[in-house]
């Protein structure tokens, strides 16, 4: 440890830190492009600039060390001209386009020369001329104009993804970033040079121009894309998921996630082809009923069959809570075979991010209770019995199984099957009764990731279950300006449920007493009956998430 | 200074070139000499001898041979500096064409010094008459066994191998160089860590400039006490000045450093063509601060003196400007040199070089505005001090000492009369009177 002082407060540091993560740690923001944590210090932006005493120049921030007794002044009026000095240099070449500009609202540039320069430029010369819309890979955008070459996307693709595909040339106020020859920005991971830009260089070819940043609202969740569970930030304007982007979770995703994560969990929530409502089949014909017709439906229903006669599927990609009521319901009507399908990709995994299973929630799913007691109840069991005609009725939420034409065949055999589904699927076609629950973007709970890791899942989307204000959930400019009745945002709210809340009901229906009027209560109950979930909260998942306990003891899901 | 030869570096030996010449001549006696003494021995008679690098830091060598760890389980290098990329500067190309095996024969004690596995020769791409020669030179000493496998019969190895630069101002930068050697980008690195820790493929290195290191031979025959008296005290032996623009005879001319820069121009390089007056003088190089005609009475060429008129040695590259030199012009053309020269690795360098030659082209084109010259001053002092490698001083410098020293040049370019900022409202806005 050693001593250092910062604009005249004394602080006792790690040694082996420089100047700026030294002020990172206690809460000192000194302006950076080209530093990144997670990134080697290339010292090229120069706008960390800082004063040192006993130095003869200015020194960068990032690549200096501290040391025993170290003043150092943020704030100088030396540091003050040098930093506006070079933010109007960067400002002499770069395009002044904010207005149509997707970074504006999350620029550094912008924010810098708000808060560090004077604002007026004294370049009155033509600016350089470089190449626009470059398209750098499948998912990257490249304005070479708007480049203000800090290197951190090169840095990343060189450190983090390991896939040196990005490099410089040219030289001088004609430098230009570009791929090498013959390659392409392709690597799993690219679109992580799209947030590490600090300015507006890199776009997303799928965001670009769809919205304004202050227009969306932004809600901390988790990705869905694979066992790995990345935390991210969902981005939603007038109701409809537009982008999604990593947060940072040193314990899970650092600040990454891999582009297949980025692109291919949202989309379905936006789809056309949504389940609006809850759905019977009337004369072969899966027909839009009322939520009560439905329910009354399956319970009435299920009565008919024996306990061995019934199956479930509960899901790896719904939540601890739903996987936990499918037991328990399960559990009260005396059904032992239940498991769920699991759907790994053998040898789709890698160091970095990527899981070969391709589902968020094994781990919990199991650990709630979707497991067989032995193999004779377990899933291949299952797809037997209902083949041998012994299973007749079963229920299934939240995975399209039928995808699967194996299970698709056996499905037809069936005398009764609930279905759980957020889209139209393949499954549905089997279905008898199609119950239409959230999906992931709309409503609250918990995935426990491959590592053990329970993390929360929060509603991005309001449907009639979560009203945005009502139950606080995040809002974008859009979202809070104007009276009720006067709501810039209108877009479509879905009649949809989370599914924990749908077998909540259905199980009243059957007799069972349960009292659950929110996600964390059922959360809560399975914190106290399961002992790897012991002491966990929704408080202390918090955003960042917590670890199951280790030590467990197998327990049974009461009903 | 009368009891030393007048030349150390390019001696008056026809074909010295040629090994066999070198060696009737005492050569490669000062690599035998250091193998036999102890590593610590040979770098502290090259301290003793003051040397200081001719690469225009002038840093002294002996010291920055220290700096190399002794006990490390990395193979450590040395990288010799023949980038020579600076503009007027053009004396390395004479070791090599004249005098090639001392400067191999440097290299080898540097390289015993300092335990080197390999020297890396760095020469600008340009070179290839001069490339040839000491590539054949190289391998009229390693069939010697001068260089190679246990040289000279002792148990000490080391190579040494010439790199091709590919044209770029930056790669004479020390750590551009050791970038471009290893076939990267020619980016400055950030220092620290400095080369003698983290240098070539991240082991120790040491980069010295082709002129100091065949000043060592020197050195080693006859002793660092002895070349310490040579010229001026504090920055001593002698220097390849190299002399261009308007004088009568320019050239490569070795003499001791502290002659007086008048002595150099008159005596030496022949004075002025057609008996003109000097308008300005680069003493070392385009990066260095010039100096006004009326102000070379009493400079030495030496570290000290140029130090206290304001300027620097830099390479000892001397540019003479006569009366008749429109010293905007060529500031223009310097300006014009860094900005394409500029790598465009950080940020006031990369724009403001840009930056400073269109101010410069308005001035040319007598569009220039009296607010501008404060403007480009301004422009040179932001850039000055804030960047990764001394690339952005030496676009600065020129810059502010020309503007210091030849403000009215600039005057007399204004075209423009600063416009007022008054706001002229238009006629069918202006209220009619009456």
């Amino acid at each position: 440890m050693v001593k250092i002082t910062i604009d005249g407060k004394q602080y006792e540091v790690e040694n082996n830190l420089t100047i700026i993560q030294a002020a990172k740690q206690n809460g000192i923001h000194i302006p950076h492009f080209c530093w990144h944590p997670h990134l080697s210090v290339s010292g090229n932006c120069r706008v960390c600039l800082v004063e040192v005493e006993k130095m003869p120049k200015l020194v960068i921030a990032c690549s200096t060390q501290v040391a025993e007794g170290m003043v150092v002044n943020t704030n100088s009026e030396r540091v003050v001209q040098a930093r506006n000095a070079v933010l109007e240099f960067i400002l002499i070449n770069h395009p002044l386009d904010c207005p149509i500009c997707d970074e504006a609202g999350e620029c550094k540039l912008q924010d810098y020369a708000y808060k560090y320069s004077v604002g007026q430029s004294r370049f009155d010369f033509e600016k350089v001329r470089k190449p626009k819309r470059v398209e750098l890979g499948p998912n990257v955008m490249l304005d070479t104009e708007r480049c203000i070459m800090c290197s951190r996307c090169i840095r990343f693709c060189d450190e983090v993804a390991k896939k040196p595909q990005l490099t410089f040339t040219q030289r001088g106020d004609h430098v230009e970033l570009t791929t090498f020859p013959g390659e392409q920005l392709d690597n799993p991971y690219s679109m992580n040079v799209i947030e590490l830009c600090p300015v507006g260089a890199l776009t997303s070819r799928d965001f670009r121009f769809k919205a304004r940043v202050w227009d969306m609202s932004s809600t901390d969740t988790v990705c869905v894309g694979c066992a790995r569970g990345c935390n991210m930030k969902m981005w939603v304007r007038n109701n409809e998921v537009l982008r999604l982007t990593p947060r940072n979770n040193p314990a899970v995703n650092d600040y990454w996630m891999c582009d297949y994560g980025r692109l291919n969990t949202f989309k379905h929530v936006n789809a056309a082809n949504r389940i609006k409502a809850p759905m019977v089949r009337k004369d072969g014909r899966l027909v839009e009923v009322g939520w009560d017709e439905a329910i009354a439906k399956v319970g009435f229903e299920l009565k008919n069959f024996k306990k061995n006669e019934i199956a479930a599927l509960g899901s790896a990609y719904s939540t601890n809570e739903d996987n936990y009521l499918l037991t328990k319901l399960m559990n009260h009507l005396g059904v032992k075979r239940i498991d769920f399908v699991p759907h790994i990709r053998k040898g789709e995994q890698d160091d970095l991010l990527i899981r070969e299973d391709k589902t968020p929630n094994s781990v919990g799913a199991r650990e709630v209770g979707v497991r067989p007691e032995s193999a004779e109840f377990g899933f291949a069991s299952i797809l037997n019995e209902i083949k041998a005609g012994n299973i007749k009725a079963l229920y299934v939420i939240d995975d399209d199984i039928a995808a699967d034409p194996v299970i698709a065949d056996a499905l037809l055999k069936l005398d009764f099957l609930v279905v759980h589904a957020s889209n139209e699927n393949e499954t549905i076609k089997f279905a008898d009764v199609v119950l239409a629950s959230s999906t992931y973007a709309e409503k609250y709970g918990t995935f426990t990731n491959f590592q053990g890791r329970v993390q929360r899942n929060k509603p991005a989307i309001s449907t009639l279950e979560h009203d945005r204000i009502l139950d606080g959930m995040a809002l974008s400019r859009l979202d809070k300006f104007g009276a009720p009745n006067d709501r810039w945002t209108t877009g479509l709210k879905r009649d949809t449920r989370a599914s924990w809340r749908i077998l909540n009901s259905i199980a009243a229906v059957m007799g069972a007493k349960w009292k659950y009027n929110s996600c964390e209560d059922v959360f809560n109950e399975i914190a106290s009956t399961i002992s790897s979930f012991k002491g966990l909260s929704f408080l202390k998942i918090g955003t960042g998430g917590a670890m199951l306990n280790k030590n467990k003891e197998t327990v049974t899901v009461k009903s | 200074m009368s009891d030393f030869p007048d030349k150390l570096l390019l001696p008056d030996i026809p074909n010295l070139h040629r090994i066999d010449v070198y060696e009737q001549h005492g050569g490669y006696a000062a690599i035998r000499k250091a193998l036999a003494m102890t590593t610590d021995a040979v770098i502290d008679e090259v301290k003793k001898s003051n040397l200081k690098g001719r690469g225009g830091a002038g840093f002294p060598t002996g010291l920055k041979w220290t700096f190399m760890p002794k006990q490390t389980s990395k193979p450590k290098y040395l990288c010799a500096n023949g980038d020579e990329g600076e503009p007027g500067t053009f004396k390395d190309r004479q070791i090599f064409e004249l005098n090639p095996h001392q400067f191999i024969e440097g290299c080898l004690i540097a390289s015993y010094a300092m335990g080197v596995r390999a020297t890396y020769v760095y020469i600008r791409g340009e070179y290839v008459k001069w490339i040839n020669i000491l590539q054949h030179a190289i391998d009229e000493a390693y069939a010697k066994n001068y260089i190679g496998n246990k040289i000279c019969g002792t148990n000490f190895s080391t190579d040494v191998y010439i790199v091709r630069g590919a044209g770029a101002y930056i790669c004479g930068e020390e750590s551009s160089l050791m970038n471009s050697i290893e076939g990267d980008r020619g980016y400055p690195r950030v220092k620290p860590p400095f080369p003698a820790q983290v240098g070539l493929w991240g082991c120790p290195t040491t980069i010295n400039n082709i002129e100091t290191l065949t000043n060592i031979p020197v050195i080693m025959n006859r002793g660092g006490d002895w070349y310490s008296k040579i010229g001026s005290s504090k920055h001593p032996g002698t220097l390849l000045y190299g002399i261009s623009g308007h004088v009568n005879k320019p050239g490569v001319y070795e003499l001791p450093t502290g002659v007086l820069l008048t002595d150099l121009i008159h005596k030496h390089a022949g004075g002025i063509h057609g008996g003109k007056k000097i308008k300005a003088v680069i003493p070392g190089g385009s990066s260095t601060m010039w100096l006004r005609g009326d102000e070379l009475e009493g400079v030495r060429m030496d570290a000290d003196s140029l130090k206290a008129a304001g300027t620097s040695i830099g390479t000892a590259g001397v540019i003479v400007m006569d009366e008749d030199t429109d010293v905007l012009k060529v500031l223009a053309r310097i300006t014009h040199f860094y900005h394409h020269e500029s790598c465009g690795q950080c940020t006031p360098c990369r724009e403001g070089c840009g930056w400073m030659e269109k101010i410069l082209k308005r001035f040319m084109s007598v569009d220039g505005n009296i607010e501008d010259i404060d403007l480009l001053l301004n422009v040179a002092n932001n850039i000055e001090g804030n960047t990764v490698c001394a690339l952005g001083d030496a676009a600065a410098w020129p810059v502010q000492s020309v503007i210091k020293k030849f403000r009215e040049e600039f005057e007399k370019r204004i075209g423009k009369i600063p416009a007022e900022n008054k706001y002229i409202p238009p006629p069918h806005l202006v209220a009619k009177s009456g």
